[in-house]
């Protein structure tokens, strides 16, 4: 049994890990904390299972579309619900307009796609039982997102850019780098992992319009006691949540998880609002 | 054949007003710098210096008044226009990338520049900095604060600029590195770009400065050649207020 | 402007109210089931607004208390036998506790994370409700709780619910009326002026989530009424939406608005019904048009007023003499002291064994060049800043560090370099915000409208208007303060600032962005200040200001005292001339 429970926690928790750096990567270009992360995984799940079982299509071009359809939302989160809000003097209205923006693509799925939870395809013709590609996929999706991530940030200039943004913007505009570009790049980016976190561990939680809210929650639970903006702390703190959550599950049951996780998040968030890993608040006066 | 004169001005600030939403700090300043010259540009706190910069890069978005430069309009708030018109800013408390290594840093100030060209434009701006290119592969955030200002105007040089605006390059640097860095602003006047400086150190900004603007509240109170003989005095009372009593 | 009257405020919600009377009479039925689902959706809103609407914390999840209280009813009522009214009362009490429950992370967590947090226990709510079968009936339910008569009936229960409703506008009309409602708004959209001015965040924070969370808990219990039978699938997140989304459609900081912003989602999916399940979409799509639009909401769309013209070119003309009645003669306070303090932010020294004495009725300067430790001085004295070592000492008293909220009662008051104001409050509200230290009234008081209160505001209005004509902006007492120029926020800082009656203001950088004949009206008001008695200390860049007003001055340098004197003696002595110069 306890390999069943390392195997799903860790499943589970590399994809919690993935909607963990999709907050990062949206976060990093633009300073903002969006609700569509969840989103972006619960609609890799949903146009997987719409590109492959009801569409037909084979896995490899499902799988490409699922990810650039992801990208297309990403990119519209940056449209719609970002770019107008840091272009006002309220910045923070962006955790209305980027809720807002989520509530209209959970809506729009619920209705027209269903309300139950639809299967999602085999994506490959092997393993079983324990080694069932439902277990490894995520984790296997979530290991190329680090490395693709790492080569995209240490050997592209684009990547090294990312970087220059997200640590202080105003310097890379003063220097000519095409902020807003590069901020919408990040966000189709950020759509990408969000696709993937889903797309992978599509047969683990099905193609359900409900796996939006609860993606935005458990993966941002380790965001934020990692540290936003600090994807080894995403990745550990998603795959330590999965692995308690299972655990959990499988020693007192069910209806205890989601209440242990929601009091240790916050009661994590009260001893140190920045996280674990996080820097202190600036000055106010 | 140009038709401008050679003496005419590269740079040609007028009436601007700028300032941080609905705070005005800059009241309608007049500024010109000619191709080739060190232009300081001095004034208390608050006076307004870093925001004439910073309107003129278009990191701030102009409030009125018109900039020409090097013949053209310079549209407002579009800092890439400005970069690439020829105008670089080295912005103050060398704001560098610390997670990022030295070269990487160069690179990116040469972000729209072919691959070729901004390897060779790096290593043009490295060779001014021998101290830089020995660590080049080290994070930025290892240098001290003197070698990250460093850095910084090295950035501003890999656009071989036409004119390069340093706000404060000497805060927080020994002085034999405020020399240093003075020493490159010579070199670079000598290879005809011009630089508009802020700087604290009145005497050392004097030193190596052709003329000087003094800014008080928002506005252009002294415009004066840096060997006029009563500058000294002229300067103080802009900033001290006359004598009373 | 002239303030609105009573009456005419009070206008749309009387006319709300005989619409509410009349509609039985036109024995629809059918529009009494949806009029009385928006006057118990109303109750909880109403409460919630005060959490949303005024203190700006986004609580996305108050469906949760809505589950919690409608639950503690039912329960009560099917398994003890307790009537509903003492059942109702008991789902108020579980909705407060839980309301400050599901809050207090408010006081430390940043927007988002709180959102979050809210969001996480509206679904563990539904989960525990599904789950713990005993109590609850899990998936199967539990039968709703219902009303003696007179209001068992559709028509009397409907009664019930819009005289509760009427009473919840009317106690958050009160309350956002009163000291916390202003209190509310400030600590939202000024929170470091707030807490200068004595507003202590904790305890207002905990007082308002009990209040509204008893309100959520009071709406579920209506609400298991009116559903006759829960399961956890009536709980839905789309309730929470349409509670938020209520609040924001209407508008930030006004009752009216959220109220408008009810009426209208509750009855918005009924006049056309092919909507339904589109409903929430169109909620969603609401919010984001109004977030990106129009952020005021529809309360700023009523607001005729602000939309008139103000006059240019403006001129500040400050009547000194109303400060006699304004700070009355008083003990002169003993001298405010700093002593030998030391601060580092990191590893940079700002103060480094700083003392400076601030006697009552003097003008002290404090100047020095960029980074060399005043504004950080005025922190240390204001409570904003904890040095490593040294002290602030008020006479014999020892001021505790780090805890600005409680310098007002101290008689100290502060103006900040940018201005700190409440962009949509009227410039008159702003200014009262600097009184709340002196009222005593409590929170219930306020929201009864108690005679205590009713005295204690008038005489804030008076003191207000008082201030206002000292610093010259009485004329501009019913305009909404975003509407204000630059110079004109600088001596509003200074009206909110005198408001607690200071001994001594800290003033800082108040003449930047002033023009000439503002500053030396600046000049005269700050001498008048001192000769009612306080003492001002004042940082500033505007040197002749300095020379021409102060008593003594302090120059600063890398966080230490480089010289102090008459300005005279300043203005001659060669370092500060050089420091300045950077020679």
């Amino acid at each position: 049994m306890l390999e069943a429970v390392i195997v799903s926690g860790v499943a589970i928790g590399a994809v919690y890990a993935l909607i963990g750096i999709t907050y990062n990567v949206m976060y990093a270009a633009s300073r903002v904390m969006s609700f569509t992360s969840g989103q972006l995984g619960m609609l890799g799940g949903v146009f997987g299972a719409w590109f492959i079982l009801r569409l037909g299509l084979p896995v490899l071009p499902g799988a490409v579309l699922t990810l650039s359809a992801c990208a297309l939302v990403g990119l519209a989160t940056e449209i719609v619900a970002v770019r107008p809000v840091l272009a006002s003097l309220e910045k923070h209205l962006y955790v209305l307009s980027t809720l807002a923006f989520a509530l209209l693509i959970q809506q729009f799925v619920a209705i027209e796609w269903s309300t139950e939870p639809q299967p999602f395809p085999r994506l490959l013709a092997f393993g079983d039982a324990l080694i069932d590609q439902k277990f490894w996929l995520p984790l296997a999706a979530c290991a190329a997102v680090i490395v693709a991530l790492e080569i995209i940030y240490r050997r592209t200039l684009v990547g090294r850019a990312f970087l220059a943004i997200a640590e202080d913007g105003f310097a890379a505009r003063a220097l000519g780098l095409p902020e807003r570009r590069l901020r919408m790049a990040s966000y189709a980016l950020a759509g990408v992992i969000g696709g993937l976190a889903g797309f992978a561990g599509g047969e683990l939680m099905l193609a359900f319009f409900a796996n939006g809210p609860l993606l935005s929650f458990y993966g941002f639970v380790p965001v934020a006691l990692g540290g936003l903006g600090n994807n080894r702390g995403a990745i550990i703190g998603g795959l330590l949540l999965g692995l308690f959550q299972q655990a959990a599950s499988f020693l007192v049951g069910g209806l205890f998880v989601s209440v242990a996780t929601f009091v240790v998040f916050i009661a994590v968030l009260l001893a140190a609002p920045q996280g674990l890993f996080g820097a202190a608040a600036g000055r106010r006066v | 054949m140009p038709i401008s004169a050679p003496e005419a001005d590269l740079l040609e600030i007028r009436g601007l007003v700028a300032g941080y939403g609905k705070i005005v700090v800059l009241h309608g300043v007049d500024l010109a710098v000619r191709q080739g010259e060190v232009v300081t540009l001095l004034g208390a706190n608050g006076a307004g210096k870093t925001t004439v910069l910073r309107a003129l890069s278009g990191l701030l978005p102009r409030g009125g008044g018109s900039i020409r430069f090097a013949g053209a309009a310079l549209p407002p708030a579009d800092p890439r226009a400005a970069v690439r018109a020829g105008i670089a800013h080295v912005i103050e408390g060398h704001r560098v990338f610390t997670q990022l290594p030295i070269a990487d840093n160069l690179l990116l100030a040469g972000y729209d520049l072919s691959g070729a060209t901004r390897r060779a434009r790096v290593e043009e701006a490295l060779a001014e900095f021998p101290e830089l290119a020995a660590r080049r592969h080290e994070r930025a955030g290892a240098l001290s604060g003197g070698q990250q200002q460093m850095l910084a105007v090295a950035q501003g040089l890999v656009r071989r600029p036409r004119l390069l605006l340093l706000d404060e390059p000497s805060a927080g640097l020994s002085p034999v590195l405020v020399d240093r860095v003075l020493t490159v602003l010579r070199r670079l006047r000598a290879a005809g770009v011009a630089v508009l400086l802020v700087e604290q150190l009145i005497e050392k900004a004097l030193g190596v400065a052709d003329r000087v603007y003094a800014l008080a509240r928002g506005r252009v109170v002294l415009e004066a050649a840096t060997d006029a003989p009563d500058l000294p005095a002229r300067l103080e009372r802009a900033y001290l207020g006359e004598v009373s009593g | 402007m002239t303030p609105t009257p009573v009456w005419r405020r009070a206008l749309p919600y009387l006319l709300l109210l005989a619409a509410a009377i009349l509609l039985p009479f036109t024995g629809s039925t059918y529009w009494g089931v949806i009029a009385t689902r928006a006057a118990i959706y109303w109750v909880l809103v109403a409460g919630l607004n005060l959490v949303v609407g005024f203190a700006g914390q986004l609580a996305i999840g108050y469906v949760a208390l809505l589950a919690l209280g409608a639950y503690t009813t039912s329960v009560l009522c099917a398994r003890t036998g307790i009537g509903m009214v003492p059942a109702l009362a008991a789902g108020g009490v579980v909705g407060a506790l839980f309301g400050v429950l599901v809050g207090l992370p408010a006081l430390r967590l940043r927007t988002f994370y709180f959102a979050m947090a809210t969001l996480g226990f509206a679904t563990i709510v539904t989960q525990v409700a599904l789950a713990w079968t005993d109590v609850t009936g899990g998936g199967v339910g539990v039968p709703g709780p219902s009303l003696p008569a007179p209001f068992d009936t559709p028509w009397g229960f409907y009664a019930a619910c819009v005289m509760l409703a009427a009473l919840a506008t009317w106690m958050t009309a009160n309350i956002a009326a009163s000291r916390f409602g202003r209190a509310l708004v400030a600590l939202r959209d000024a929170d470091v002026a707030a807490e200068a001015s004595g507003i202590a965040k904790a305890p207002l924070f905990v007082t308002v989530f009990l209040f509204s969370g008893a309100a959520a808990g009071i709406a579920g219990g209506l609400f298991a009424d009116l559903q006759t039978y829960i399961t956890p699938d009536a709980f839905t997140f789309d309730l929470s939406v349409l509670f938020f989304i209520a609040i924001l459609v209407g508008g930030r900081g006004s009752i009216l608005g959220p109220l408008l912003g009810t009426l209208l989602l509750t009855a918005l999916p009924e006049v056309a019904a092919p909507l339904v399940a589109w409903s929430t979409f169109l909620y969603a799509a609401l919010l984001l048009l109004i977030v990106l639009l129009m952020p005021g909401g529809i309360a700023e769309l009523l607001d005729w007023r602000n939309r008139r013209p103000l006059t240019q070119d403006r001129v500040v003309l400050p009547r000194p003499a109303l400060l006699a009645d304004l700070l009355p003669e008083r003990h002169r306070a003993p001298a405010l002291a700093v002593r030998d303090v030391r601060l580092a932010f990191g590893g940079v020294r700002a103060i480094d064994g700083l003392s400076l004495d601030l006697h009552a009725g003097e003008v002290h300067g404090l100047i020095g060049p960029n980074g060399s430790g005043k504004t950080t001085t005025l922190n240390v004295i204001g409570g904003f800043a904890r040095p490593q070592s040294g002290s602030v000492v008020l006479g014999a008293t020892r001021l505790p560090q780090g805890a600005p909220a409680a310098r007002a009662r101290h008689g100290i008051a502060r103006t900040f370099q940018t201005p700190r104001m409440v962009g949509e409050a009227t410039v008159l509200d702003n200014v009262m915000i600097g009184g709340g230290v002196t009222a005593r009234a409590g929170f219930m008081e306020a929201a009864l409208r108690l005679p205590r209160q009713l005295r204690e505001e008038a005489a804030l209005v008076r003191r207000a208007r008082l201030a206002l004509g000292a610093v010259g902006l009485d004329a501009l007492a019913a305009v909404r303060c975003d509407r204000l120029q630059h110079s004109e926020l600088r001596f509003l800082e200074i009206a909110r600032a005198l408001l607690a009656q200071p001994d001594f203001l800290l003033l800082d950088e108040p003449a930047a962005g002033l023009a000439a004949p503002e500053i030396h009206e600046l000049g005269a008001l700050i001498r008048a200040l001192a000769a009612r008695g306080v003492g001002v200390l004042l940082v500033e860049h505007h040197a002749d200001l300095i020379f021409a007003i102060c008593d003594r001055v302090t120059v600063l340098d890398l966080g230490r005292v480089l010289a102090a004197g008459k300005p005279a003696e300043i203005r001659a002595h060669r370092e500060v001339v050089s420091a300045y110069l950077g020679a």
